[in-house]
């Protein structure tokens, strides 16, 4: 617990002094507010002469908005944990690093955990914007609902993390790391309406907090299960993937 | 007693062997130069005996603990520095002495100190809250020295811990390198740098291909494998003073230099006892102008090639 606190605290200092937690907020931010405002000024973007724009509703700004994190969320999920562990192995820091009391657990535990709470910080900043903006410009979104939707979407980027954070630990080369994740992401989005993949699938975690969000509440719990399943089986994977790596 | 023992220690990477049973014991306290030439299993020897790297087969012990990959009981005991040293470069140095302090357990107040300390000794304390990312290679060489150092380790590992230093930083990294001697730490030291495993190191193992090949003391090791080899240098410019010296059976090689300024003669005996009887009668018989006379020393660099095989004729 000691080795963990202390590269906790490390990671979570990088995340601070490198812009990271800055950036990651300021982009959610960007598209908690941009995204009811362009659903409110579509018109005003969009002449509409020869065709009717629909009458969006609370519900509808909250699914797009929810959809971009997914997308959006996802690739700067990916290009913040595609080099987490590869980068410090390439450049010899992990070898000074678990030379000491460190161990491997500690190590990719510190910095999935760290990661992830930069992610939440942003989801919360995006969401407390996306939540504002679309009380004030359409309805009240309902708070509870809301949260628990933004809620999922911070569990599905933080699969998207321990899923990178495996292959950063397998690969030398960020990008190789990156791109298998990228690949599979897009996979498990596009797979998650098959029949299988839509009650266990966490690419369909989005997919149910949409379903949230618009009142419906969750239609298939094992999604939710088996997200909340495989994360720390992923982080398992990457442990058991790194200790076996030359340094 | 020994801190260090290797015993069949053997790893291969794909069909490549990198170490191939290596028997090694080092005892508490001293200084243990590891030599050899680029790919021996240096670095690899280093890296399986600080837990960052696992035996094909064989096993290691270091001070009494048997080395598992990332073991931190072991870990805790030792120092390391790798040959290019890294850093989280936003960082300041003393940040990551801290860092590093805090890994140990250190309590803060002794962190604390021990940072300054450190950092004195290495003569960072002015650089100390520059970030390490504007360090030169020296100034990251030192404050990857000084990290090593923070837990008091009880067994330090260097690679190549010179390499990247003035004259003036080697000279005190070897001054710490001997006061850490008295303080009863064993330093397993591994250099290309030569004159510096003469000046510090009580032991020097010699590696190639993987094996130990010997191990003695500098000075055994001199006097095993290095010649002696007399200098004589005449006021002529052509002296026939070589073909005087070709039918001595005592003489193994002779190494002509003609200069404008005069000639110079490197000679290698094979008697040293009977070279030193003979060759000032023969060189007083040649009647050529004597300007210099001596017999040089040998170095462990001489006792390195010749031992490994790669002496060229130089003398």
């Amino acid at each position: 617990m000691h080795s963990l606190r202390v590269m906790l605290h490390n990671e979570l200092r990088y995340q601070l002094r490198s812009y990271r937690l800055l950036i990651v907020a300021a982009v959610f931010f960007l598209f908690g507010l941009g995204t009811p405002l362009l659903f409110n000024y579509l018109d005003v973007l969009i002449p509409a002469e020869d065709f009717v724009l629909p009458e969006f509703t609370a519900t509808d700004v909250v699914e797009e908005y929810l959809s971009t994190v997914a997308q959006v969320g996802m690739l700067a999920t990916i290009l913040l944990a595609m080099g987490i562990v590869a980068s410090e192995r390439d450049r010899g820091t992990a070898a000074m690093t678990l030379s000491k009391p460190v161990g491997v657990g500690a190590f990719i535990l510190a910095k999935f955990l760290a990661l992830s709470a930069t992610l939440a910080a942003g989801a919360i900043v995006g969401a407390a914007g996306a939540y504002l903006y679309t009380f004030v410009l359409f309805d009240d979104p309902g708070a509870g609902n809301f949260a628990a939707a933004n809620m999922l979407a911070w569990v599905y980027l933080v699969f998207a993390t321990s899923l990178t954070i495996l292959f950063s630990s397998h690969f030398k080369n960020q990008l190789a790391a990156g791109g298998l994740a990228l690949v599979i992401l897009i996979v498990l989005a596009l797979t998650s309406g098959l029949v299988v993949m839509r009650e266990f699938s966490p690419g369909a975690l989005m997919t149910e907090a949409q379903s949230l969000a618009a009142g419906a509440g969750i239609q298939n719990w094992g999604v939710v299960a088996a997200t909340l399943t495989l994360i720390p089986l992923l982080l398992l994977a990457a442990w058991h993937v790194f200790r076996k790596k030359e340094l | 007693m020994p801190v260090i023992l290797c015993r069949n220690l053997t790893k291969v990477f794909g069909k490549t062997p990198a170490l191939d049973k290596l028997d090694l014991t080092v005892d508490e306290g001293t200084i243990y130069g590891f030599l050899g030439p680029n790919g021996a299993g240096k670095t690899t020897t280093l890296k399986i005996l600080t837990g960052l790297s696992q035996p094909t087969s064989g096993q290691a012990w270091v001070d009494g603990i048997e080395v598992q990959p990332n073991s931190r009981h072991l870990q805790s005991r030792i120092g390391y520095l790798p040959e290019e040293p890294s850093f989280y470069t936003w960082m300041s140095a003393r940040e990551y002495m801290k860092f590093v302090g805090r890994i140990f357990n250190l309590s803060p107040g002794e962190n604390d100190r021990r940072c300054d300390q450190l950092l004195e000794l290495v003569n960072l304390e002015e650089a100390a809250g520059r970030r390490i990312a504007g360090f030169s290679r020296g100034m990251r060489q030192r404050l990857g020295i000084a990290q090593a150092l923070i837990n008091r380790p009880k067994v330090l590992f260097l690679d190549e811990p010179s390499s990247a230093l003035d004259p003036f930083g080697r000279a005190e990294i070897l001054e710490t390198l001997n006061r850490l001697k008295a303080e009863a730490t064993t330093v397993f030291l591994s250099s290309h740098i030569l004159a510096d495993v003469e000046r510090v190191c009580d032991i020097v193992g010699i590696i190639d291909q993987g094996r130990l090949v010997i191990e003695a003391s500098v000075d055994e090791l001199r006097r095993r494998f290095a010649r002696s080899v007399f200098v004589v240098e005449f006021e002529e410019t052509a002296p026939a003073f070589a073909p005087l010296l070709d039918a001595l059976p005592w003489i193994e090689r002779v190494h002509t230099e003609m200069g404008t300024e005069g000639a110079r003669f490197s000679i290698r005996v094979k008697d040293m006892v009977t070279a030193k009887q003979e060759l000032p009668r023969v060189v007083a018989a040649s009647g050529f102008t004597l300007r210099r006379y001596e017999t040089e020393m040998p170095t462990l660099e001489d006792a390195f090639l010749q031992l490994l095989g790669r002496k060229d004729s130089n003398a």
